[in-house]
């Protein structure tokens, strides 16, 4: 009879009794009491190895006082579970993208950066993009065979963008877009020329407007005309001989006029809508000076801002660009670029929203140190931003229940870097719906901090903001 | 510092010394008429007397010889007492040395004529033209008085004209006994008056370092051995040991214990080991030798001469197992309140990154996961708990299960084996928590769990020997996953214990027709390790045939190189003794010829700081390789490994790699980023900081990568801010690339490893000692590097935990007698070296204050700040044992 101690785990179990006539598997039994540890899952060290159930205690050499260490535990054996993780490696390449959180970019076909840039921006209109699915793939009689097939060709593109991880080459494409605006065929020096990206993108939007028309001929306007559509009323007056007339018109996009006095957005749009032109006045029977005032009638869903950069600068025969920083927001209020009737429907809507800003402010700012207020109002800006394009998305076709505020969110940006409009490079900078920011410059993408996206106003050479696109903030009332 | 011996040029010192006495000499020659007009008349007085003597010492009359000697020999040794100019007498009697030896080879053989000699001698100090040794000369010949009455500087040069005699004499094989007489005087003086560095040069220079025994006293034989040790790294082979060997005679002489073993340990030498613990008398100072032999890593089993006691012996031997590791690490844990388990997270920072950071991803990536899982695991190291893999026992196997479950494959291993990692040191808990996976029917996760108990071992003995015990069982096992768990658990627990019994298990399978390629090659590994520098030819010789067994295409796998670099670690430091070995390599395949040369050329030389060495491989790195030859790679690692060893050397081979970095070839840069990463590991530089930030950024994504994974080893445990922004925006900028994004997170990983307690530095002991087994775990992971793709990338990234080995906690722990921790104040701060300087020099600058236990950065030196204790180690590094001072006196 040898008297041991076993260590076991932090514990030591002195002086146990070993009976060296009887089995290993005796002594484990003793363990088993002390420690819990079922007999088939201790492991006891030995020299020379572990005690196996049926060994011989005298070969072992075991001594009076010896000291052994035992393995093991009760604890419940690792099972693999049924079903195992989904690893990304293992995924087919079109879902890894998902991952990434946004679309691939555009491969540049040569000087087609102009191009891809607008692409990018249109593309991030989600309502476009469930019209163009829905546009059939046969063609109508009222629409022309290139448009029909510059149509198509773009649902083509926006759907293999959202498939991809890699870069797209936009080859399909952008023969149909040739086809149908001869003017970007043009070459020079057997390359192809660089191209204004607004000429592109106002081409882009009446051949769409043109094709996503509803089949009977409806009061409805048109999908594009609905998402980026406005309706300007113009008083026309004549200094001269104090005539005054009115129009309408509708536009896909607001002019920025930039001049001296600009140093913003808002300055440069008010600039564009104030005009001066130069047409027969019937009272006086000759040419003159009218003052055009231009005021929104209509509010779209998408405001498109074009900031006029470029101009025809006839000594150098080119069109040449205007530097001058023009800081933009990324919250944009129209509210008084908007005629008086439209303010009246504005006003509701409007002060619900402050109503609603302001609980959700009260609220945070009680939790959270005064200092940071102005960070959680653009935190909640951009919530409530998102809620709205949701619901938007939601209610589609009714669009009832959701309201116009007059005030904008901004969700893309195209700039353009360089000294003139047919030189240089167009990039876009895309908001996603995760609220990041993704830069797509041709067949690179990456992620954006949201202050730098403001950083684009131009006044150096770094890239400058040629295009902006505003979304609508909604509120359901 | 004295002038550093440098065996080219004896005597160095001496030259320079004539070279300023001599300029005055020539110039004042010509100027003496002009200038007696204007001697003040005390010196006028002067040279006429001297004038008289020199007349007198020519008179036939032999008592007015010796009156003229003897005042002309007062008149110098008056004058010779400082040295900043010619003095007086010297120079007045110079237009008369001609004179007086033109007499003295005329005199006849008398005691006047020695004192003639003894004059002429001194005399020679300025007039001896160059080499021609006249004053050693006259010297001998002379009286043999008093050598030191003469003054300090007649004395050296005599020491700088007795290396040069000595030189020429050996070259002649005349005797050289009159000289060896002088030498004694020499030293003895030197040693009387502060000039340690002096003595100890001459006697380098004569090759009689014995003579130092005699003349070391209390006063100074500290200052001679520390000029000893600091001199022997620039001395060559077998020089170097020599000198250390008086070191260590003088210290066990002045029973200053735990230097001798210090020197001991660096010489590798067990009988020296041994000595020490026999004359040692002091069981609490055997303690402290246990301490200090268990930080070096070494196996050392204790024995009856040693340690007399069975209960005592018993005590010691824990300390040497380092059994108390754990909790010594938990202490300084504790103390500096880093318990709370880290996760992956925690390190990468992710919101520091503002909008670059990917969007939660919805679907798991195993390459990312396990990348959590190393850097969970490096940085939770040792401290039992984490937020991944343990987890509460009453919680169910739930969330544990979950987080291995999240690795694909292979994966398992690497996430089962953290858990020995986060265990670490804890042979009882880690067991228990490993046990659950032996019973998997997963082959990885078993495999994982054989390695996890390697990692658990790493460093720690225990008499049950439970790895062993649990892995023998399955390194014959047919599947070659489990197979390669067990072997390279082994390897890893058992690093240079030189265990006969795994030896015999392993051996086999090198020379198994029927294993697999990647067994064999961590076999051959676990072997090289496990007989890490010992130079066993049985090892070598099974490796050597398993790499001549190797078809074409097998020596062109990646996994091959880790069959020469464990046949290299067999001879880690062992410079010589690689020889044999290295001539029969040259029969191998051409293709791994080269690489299998490199790779043990730079093993054996390892920390040696062989200059010679330095220049083959840095040859090598010159060529320009037109077929694709790996070679090169190992060669610049062995750069990195041989001239590690100490400061200059390092500076220099940083200043070099930059050159090649430029020329070299593509494969070349590849690995220069990893030998900066050895150079200055876990001691982030600025300097190699940039190269590397710089070189992370390359074009060639494989230099890259490297860079990415040195910057972590440069940073490792340092929590170095500047590396983990570093790293962090390298996250972000890699963040579409799997491969360099798995790298920059090990190398997160890295730099907060054990939340920054820990170094993998193989240096230790105030950089004396290097520890084989830790830079044999660094240079396996290094080699791994150089084919990151085939290997990290692969499927073999559990490598990356051979640098276990090399993990010690960089603390500074004070225990008293009853090994208990006591806090004490401490200054920490930038070591000095003190080497060869006069007086009481600081050793530490810009220090501050803290109480034990504290960390200990790179070139960081502690000392106690209290009278009230004695630390019974003169290094304050790791455990130091603490006696309360006698002479303490409460103010």
């Amino acid at each position: 009879m040898l008297t041991v101690s076993v260590k076991w785990q932090k514990k030591v179990f002195e002086s146990i009794e070993v009976d060296t006539l009887q089995p290993p598997y005796v002594f484990k039994a003793q363990l088993y009491d002390l420690s819990g540890v079922p007999p088939e899952r201790q492991k006891i060290m030995v020299k020379g190895g572990l005690l196996k159930d049926d060994a011989d205690w005298s070969k072992l050499g075991l001594k009076n006082g010896q000291k052994l260490m035992m393995m093991g535990t009760a604890d419940e054996i690792v099972k693999a579970p049924e079903k195992g993780p989904v690893f990304m490696e293992d995924l087919p390449e079109e879902e890894q993208s998902a991952n990434l959180g946004y679309s691939a970019g555009l491969v540049n076909l040569g000087n087609t950066c102009y191009m891809n840039s607008t692409m990018q921006c249109l593309k991030s209109v989600p309502e476009l993009k469930s019209e163009l699915s829905n546009y059939q793939s046969a063609r109508t009689k009222d629409v022309d065979q290139t448009s029909h097939m510059l149509t198509v060709a773009t649902r083509e593109l926006f759907s293999e963008l959202d498939k991809s991880v890699k870069a797209v080459a936009p080859m399909p494409f952008w023969m149909v877009l040739q086809k149908k605006y001869p003017q970007f065929a043009q070459l020079h020096n057997g390359n192809h020329m660089q191209q204004d990206a607004e000429e592109c993108w106002t081409q882009m939007l009446y051949t769409l407007s043109q094709s996503l028309k509803p089949p009977s001929p409806s009061e409805d306007p048109d999908a594009v005309k609905a998402l980026f559509g406005l309706n300007l009323r113009s008083r026309l007056h004549c200094q001269e001989s104090s005539e005054e007339s009115s129009e309408t018109e509708s536009v896909f996009s607001l002019k920025c006029h930039i001049s001296h006095e600009v140093n913003h957005l808002h300055e440069g749009l008010k600039h564009g809508l104030k005009g001066e032109l130069e047409k027969t006045s019937p009272a006086l029977g000759r040419t003159a000076v009218y003052i055009k005032e231009s005021l929104i009638d209509s509010l779209p869903r998408y405001l498109t801002v074009q900031f006029v950069r470029f101009f025809w600068k006839r000594e150098s025969n080119q069109k040449a660009k205007i530097l001058r920083k023009v800081d933009y927001p990324l919250e944009l209020d129209i509210y008084d670029l908007c005629s008086e009737d439209l303010q009246k429907k504005l006003e509701a809507p409007r002060q619900k929203l402050r109503d609603i800003e302001g609980q959700k402010l009260g609220l945070q700012a009680s939790a959270k140190s005064s200092s940071k207020g102005d960070d959680v109002k653009m935190t909640d800006a951009e919530e409530s931003s998102n809620g709205s394009g949701e619901s938007s998305s939601g209610d589609q076709q009714g669009g009832a229940s959701s309201h116009m505020t007059g005030i904008y969110d901004l969700v893309s940006v195209l700039t353009h870097k360089g000294r003139s409009a047919d030189s240089g490079h167009y990039v876009s900078w895309v908001k996603q719906e995760s609220g990041k920011w993704v830069q797509y410059d041709d067949a690179n993408t990456s992620l954006q901090r949201e202050e730098d996206i403001t950083k684009l106003s131009g006044g150096g050479d770094w890239h400058m903001a040629y295009i902006v696109m505003y979304k609508a903030r909604l509120i359901s009332m | 510092m004295a002038p550093v011996p440098d065996p080219n040029s004896v005597g160095g010192g001496a030259k320079r010394d004539e070279a300023t006495t001599k300029i005055p000499s020539k110039d004042s020659k010509k100027k003496d008429d002009k200038k007696e007009e204007d001697l003040s008349e005390e010196d006028l007085q002067l040279k006429q007397n001297l004038e008289l003597y020199v007349e007198r010492v020519q008179d036939p009359n032999p008592e007015l010889q010796k009156i003229a000697l003897e005042s002309m020999r007062k008149e110098i040794r008056d004058s010779t007492s400082s040295m900043t100019s010619v003095p007086k007498p010297l120079k007045f009697l110079r237009p008369h040395y001609g004179v007086l030896k033109e007499f003295h080879a005329k005199m006849a053989e008398s005691d006047l004529k020695k004192m003639l000699a003894d004059i002429l001698s001194v005399l020679a100090l300025t007039m001896s033209a160059e080499g021609e040794r006249e004053s050693l000369n006259y010297r001998l010949n002379g009286s043999e008085s008093d050598i030191g009455s003469w003054g300090h500087e007649y004395v050296r040069n005599l020491a700088g004209e007795i290396a040069k005699e000595y030189t020429i004499r050996q070259g002649e094989e005349s005797s050289i006994e009159d000289l060896m007489d002088l030498v004694q005087q020499i030293v003895s003086f030197h040693m009387k008056h502060n000039a340690e560095t002096e003595a100890v040069d001459l006697l380098m220079d004569v090759e009689d370092l014995d003579l130092l025994l005699e003349h070391v006293d209390n006063t100074n034989f500290r200052r001679t051995c520390n000029y000893l040790t600091s001199a022997a790294k620039y001395l060559p082979g077998p020089d170097d040991m020599l000198v250390l060997d008086i070191a260590y005679m003088i210290y066990i002489k002045f029973a200053e214990y735990p230097n001798a073993l210090q020197i001991a340990l660096f010489l590798d030498n067990m009988q020296y080991v041994k000595q020490v613990f026999t004359s040692c008398t002091d069981l609490v100072k055997k303690k402290q030798f246990c301490y200090m032999i268990a930080r070096h890593g070494m196996t050392f089993e204790l024995d009856q001469e040693m340690v007399a006691n069975d209960e005592d012996k018993e005590a010691l031997q824990d300390i040497v197992n380092n059994s108390k590791l754990s909790e010594g690490y938990l202490t300084l844990a504790r103390d500096i309140e880093v318990m709370e388990a880290k996760t992956p997270e925690d390190i990468y920072k992710a919101h520091l990154l503002d909008g670059r950071a990917s969007s939660g991803p919805s679907v798991d990536s195993a390459r990312q996961n396990l990348s959590a899982t190393f850097v969970n695991a490096f940085v939770n190291a040792g401290f039992g708990q984490d937020k991944l893999m343990t987890v509460p026992s009453d919680s169910t196997s739930g969330s544990a299960g979950n987080w291995l479950f999240k690795n694909k494959e292979h994966g398992k291993t690497s996430a089962v084996a953290s858990l020995g990692m986060i265990q670490l040191w804890d042979v009882e808990t880690g067991l228990g928590h490993l046990d659950k996976y032996f019973h998997s029917n997963d082959n990885p996760v078993v495999a994982g769990a054989l390695l996890g108990v390697g990692i658990v071992n790493c460093g720690i003995k225990n008499d049950c020997d439970p790895a062993f015990a649990l892995l023998s069982g399955y390194i014959d096992n047919e599947d070659s996953s489990v197979r390669i768990g067990a072997i390279m658990g082994l390897g890893i627990a058992y690093a240079g214990s030189q265990n006969d019994q795994i030896k015999i298990r392993l051996s086999p399978i090198l020379n198994d027709a029927n294993a697999p390629l990647d067994v064999i090659a961590f076999a051959a590994l676990s072997l090289g390790m496990i007989y890490v520098g010992s130079c066993n030819e049985e090892v070598a010789q099974s490796i050597i045939f398993a790499l001549m067994d190797r078809s074409e295409a097998e020596l062109g796998e990646a996994l091959t190189r880790f069959l020469p670099l464990g046949l290299g670690l067999l001879y880690l430091g062992k410079q010589e003794s690689v020889e044999a070995t290295a001539e029969v390599s040259k029969t191998f395949n051409e293709k791994i010829r080269k690489y299998c040369d490199m790779t043990l050329l730079s093993c054996a030389y390892a920390g040696t700081g062989n200059v010679l060495k330095v220049q083959d491989l840095l040859a090598q790195c010159g060529e320009h390789l037109v077929k694709g030859d790996i070679h090169q790679g190992p060669a610049v690692i062995g750069l990195a490994m041989v001239a590690m060893s100490e400061e200059l050397g390092l500076d220099m081979e940083i200043r070099s790699l930059e050159r090649v970095l430029q020329y070299g070839e593509q494969n070349i840069r590849r690995a220069v980023p990893l030998a900066l990463g050895l150079l200055c590991i876990s001691n982030p530089k600025v300097t190699v900081m940039d190269t590397l930030s710089r070189l992370s950024h390359d074009t060639d994504s494989e230099v890259a990568m490297a860079a990415i994974i040195s910057l972590g080893l440069i940073g490792a445990g340092t929590n170095n801010a500047r590396i983990a922004g570093m790293l962090r925006n390298l996250s972000s900028y890699y963040y579409k690339d799997a491969s360099l994004l798995f790298c920059v997170r090990i190398a997160q990983g890295f730099v907060h490893m054990g939340k920054g307690l820990l170094t993998l530095n193989p240096f230790h002991s105030e950089r004396l000692l290097l520890s084989p087994t830790a830079l044999a775990g660094i240079v396996t992971l290094l080699h791994a590097c150089l084919d990151m793709k085939s290997i990290i990338l692969g499927k073999y990234h559990y490598v990356l935990y051979f640098l276990v080995l090399a993990m010690q906690p960089r603390m500074m722990l004070t225990v008293d007698q009853s090994l208990k921790p006591i806090s004490v104040p401490v200054r920490v701060g930038q070591a000095v070296d003190v080497v060869g300087q006069a007086g009481r020099p600081k050793t530490i600058t810009g220090f501050q204050t803290h109480s034990t236990p504290v960390l200990l950065a790179a070139g960081e030196r502690a000392e106690l700040a209290t009278e009230k204790y004695i630390p019974l180690s003169p290094i304050l590094e790791g455990f130091v044992i603490l006696k309360e001072n006698p002479d303490y006196r409460e103010e």
